[in-house]
């Protein structure tokens, strides 16, 4: 009987832990969408989908889908990256060669 | 606005003031002309008609639906909207004594705010003054009186001044023209690559119409929407179709856009409201 006790509660442990497997992660990948996020917003170069693939992973980490949500929280945080490299390389943009 | 676009825009007053960086009137003889030489038998007042001017089928469409227009009964609208006191007895011409035909004064420099002003945005403070409330910018009935402004202003010829006796002026065009040109989203396009570079070519099945004229004929009825909308509105679509976040209506950044814009029009015809795909 105690071997049966022993083993259902490890069986418990092991799916909390494997439910849980990524929460680490995904915090920290969505701590840093949102903070390439704000850093694209403050040079006006933001992309579309940012927000939107945020909500996205928030909404997948609810379901305890980290798997999906790490994933979304690291293209929104590509994306924040580009859109903020982007603008820097467009700083001095202005009228193009073709039109002089 | 934020500290990249602070320093390009005080350098760029610096260079134009030292004749280091074109002019507004330098730039408008370059914009305009890139349409001449592109479209060497289209006259300036037909590029107001936009893709219609360069596109013959699309034209033969449009004239059809001209005959019987579908922002007609905005503009009958409009025009209540604009004899209608407010509830405090006033009117929308006691904020604008020169109206209806308001079009050749916006967009303009206001000093006095150190900001470009738009007619939109003109007529909804004019509302806030009087105690009422303001309007959405994208559609509606706010829509629905520019219609009506648009109508009465048609033939008036743009005529936007960069005043010289004030530098916030030259800076926030400078913002606008930085804007059209500074490519964005994910799709890496600027206002430029589609209406400068590759107009006259097809995006899909669609015609990339001249930026020359697209500020003369605001608000527009466009067949996609099913009613009638805003320039801003138009802005923020264009982004969203590059995967940029939009801004809002009536912002900074599309208020400076629509001041560099609306300038590179400058002597071709109000022509608005009208109608598009």
């Amino acid at each position: 009987m105690r071997g049966v006790m022993l083993t259902i509660t490890l069986m418990l442990v092991g799916c909390a832990t494997t439910a849980l497997a990524g929460q680490p992660e995904y915090q920290k990948a969505l701590a840093d969408a949102k903070a390439a996020q704000k850093k694209a917003a403050s040079v006006d170069g933001e992309w579309r989908d940012v927000g939107k693939l945020i909500k996205q992973a928030e909404a997948a980490a609810a379901k305890k889908e980290y798997d999906t949500a790490l994933k979304l929280a690291d293209e929104a945080k590509a994306q924040g990256e580009l859109g903020y490299a982007q603008a820097m390389s467009q700083k001095n943009a202005g009228f193009p060669s073709y039109v002089k | 606005m934020n500290l990249i676009q602070r320093i390009a825009a005080g350098l760029a007053i610096a260079a134009v003031s030292t004749g280091l960086l074109a002019s507004p009137e330098d730039d408008l003889k370059a914009f305009q002309g890139f349409f001449h030489k592109r479209f060497p038998d289209v006259s300036n007042a037909e590029l107001g008609n936009g893709v219609y001017a360069i596109d013959p089928v699309g034209r033969a469409n449009w004239e059809a639906i001209e005959e019987f227009p579908p922002y007609e009964p905005m503009i009958d609208q409009g025009h209540e909207m604009w004899d209608k006191p407010f509830a405090n007895g006033k009117h929308y011409k006691d904020c604008l004594p020169d109206g209806p035909a308001l079009g050749k004064e916006f967009p303009h420099w206001d000093k006095k705010s150190g900001r470009v002003v738009t007619l939109p945005l003109a007529l909804n403070e004019c509302r806030e003054v009087n105690g009422e409330k303001p309007l959405p910018y994208n559609k509606g009935k706010l829509a629905s009186l520019l219609a009506y402004l648009a109508f009465e202003s048609r033939g008036q010829l743009i005529d936007v001044k960069i005043p010289k006796d004030d530098p916030r002026a030259l800076e926030a065009y400078e913002k606008g023209k930085h804007f059209y040109f500074a490519r964005r989203g994910q799709l890496n396009f600027s206002c430029a690559t589609c209406h400068m570079q590759s107009t006259g070519m097809r995006i899909r099945s669609e015609i990339l119409s001249p930026a020359l004229g697209q500020a003369t004929h605001w608000p527009v009825y466009r067949s996609k929407w099913g009613e009638l909308g805003t320039l801003h509105r138009r802005f923020g679509g264009c982004n969203k179709n590059v995967r940029a976040k939009a801004f809002p209506a009536q912002s900074e950044e599309y208020r400076d856009l629509e001041y560099f814009l609306t300038y590179m029009s400058n002597g071709l015809p109000l022509n608005g409201p009208a109608a598009r795909k």
